[in-house]
């Protein structure tokens, strides 16, 4: 089987499984567990559907019916445990609307308990109090019950407590604040696995080059070198979309793994420009090789900065090989689909790219006849 | 506001799929005008006797 014959096989898997990343990433992947900040975005756009939302419980107000055949009604706001406390600073210095960590409550209506089918879920009124960490999964429901979805017009309900959970200590959960832009992840990861596998390939090929002097392993450095950079700018251009939603900042300067991840492409940026600067073929290959091995301590920095992240600096989200980080099933595939995907185009567009380095050298030779005749 | 998460969601599938696209579109006419070339410096060796 010939290259070409080969690059359009890889393609159109490539094609079928980017597709089929789309639609799961739509819709099939959930919405993740959702915190409290910017609620008046996040709840309109998701009314009617059942997010799952963890936090801390405020203001709790429980009303027992029971007596007249009825369940308890639990109502509550629920905070952010440790935002919750700058909010209430924030609230008190009169200014919550500026800062990227400040948080609003949501509402929370639950019916628990009375004589109901015990599909309804177990009795939970005398589980939860004031400071309680709880997670549930409620419906977006509008409406107001209390000071905060009067605010905002919305609040939180289920008639089940299938879903509750109370866990022992504060800060227990895990939440996302912005869950509809956590879809862009499904497309931002395997673009930064893309760019990762891309500076690989360059480390391996200008090795390679630098040991056998093949102009082939330096056409394969380039094209690597090439898609490197285009993934990486597509993961840190849709990165910032994400950050703005979950962060309420396009970029933070003080995240290791933005500053590394930013560092790397500017490297790889570097590299291409190298290569444009030089047009002697064998002294740019070589000088290319030696930048293209150097330059590849950046990757590991932008890989390994979130995951080192309690010795420096990150709040970027650390998905794989995490022991605190977790996927439900749903999203672990589509993760792991979209991954298959970025690799088979990565694959796909190398190939493309390789020949068209090799008919550019074809080109090249082509010149040098013309020009050796005249 | 209402729909800032969506329209987020929008802008960043857009930004994949114009990346992805666009650098396709690029190498795709990249080779043709390398094809192009070729084939008329091809026809100019062969005028040539080379």
């Amino acid at each position: 089987m010939n290259l070409k014959k080969l690059g359009l096989i890889v393609t159109a898997v490539a094609a079928v499984l980017v597709l089929v990343t789309t639609y799961l990433a739509i819709y099939y992947a959930p919405l993740p567990a959702t915190s409290v900040k910017e609620a008046g975005d996040i709840m309109p756009s998701v009314e009617g559907s059942s997010v799952t939302v963890s936090g801390f419980v405020t203001g709790l107000n429980i009303t027992d019916l029971r007596m007249k055949d009825s369940p308890a009604v639990i109502e509550f706001s629920l905070a952010d445990f440790v935002d919750y406390q700058r909010y209430e600073a924030a609230v008190a210095a009169g200014n919550t609307s500026s800062q990227w960590w400040t948080v609003r409550p949501i509402d929370v209506k639950i019916l628990s308990g009375g004589f109901r089918s015990t599909s309804f879920g177990p009795d939970i009124t005398n589980d939860v109090h004031n400071t309680t960490n709880i997670s549930l999964s409620a419906a977006v429901t509008a409406g107001s019950i209390g000071e905060n979805s009067q605010a905002l017009g919305y609040y939180l309900y289920t008639p089940e407590t299938n879903s509750v959970v109370i866990s022992s200590s504060q800060g227990g959960f895990s939440a996302m604040t912005a869950p509809i832009a956590q879809k862009i992840f499904y497309f931002h990861m395997p673009s930064a696995w893309a760019s990762y596998m891309g500076f690989i390939v360059t480390l391996v090929a200008s090795v390679l080059y630098l040991r056998t002097r093949n102009v082939k392993y330096d056409w394969i450095a380039m094209s690597s070198a090439e898609l490197g950079v285009l993934f990486a700018t597509i993961a840190i251009t849709t990165g910032p979309v994400w950050a703005k939603q979950e962060w309420g900042v396009y970029w933070r300067w003080d995240d290791t793994k933005l500053v590394t991840t930013f560092i790397m492409w500017l490297v790889y940026i570097g590299y291409l420009s190298l290569r444009a600067a030089m047009s002697e073929p064998t002294t740019r290959a070589r000088v290319s090789a030696v930048y293209g091995i150097v330059g590849f301590v950046t990757m590991p920095m932008s890989l390994l900065s979130s995951r080192i992240a309690p010795l420096l600096n990150s709040s970027h989200p650390e998905v794989i090989a995490s022991s605190t980080g977790s996927l439900s099933a749903q999203a672990g595939m589509t993760v792991g689909v979209a991954v298959v995907a970025f690799t088979f185009l990565f694959v796909a567009m190398l190939i493309k790219r390789f020949e068209i380095a090799e008919n550019e050298e074809e080109l090249e030779e082509l010149k040098r006849v013309i020009g050796g005749e005249e | 506001m209402m729909f800032s998460s969506w329209l987020a969601l929008y802008v960043a599938y857009s930004i994949v799929w114009l990346g992805v696209f666009g650098y396709l579109t690029y190498l795709f006419l990249r080779q043709r005008r390398i094809n192009g070339d070729i084939k008329a410096l091809r026809e100019e060796v062969s005028k040539h006797g080379k």
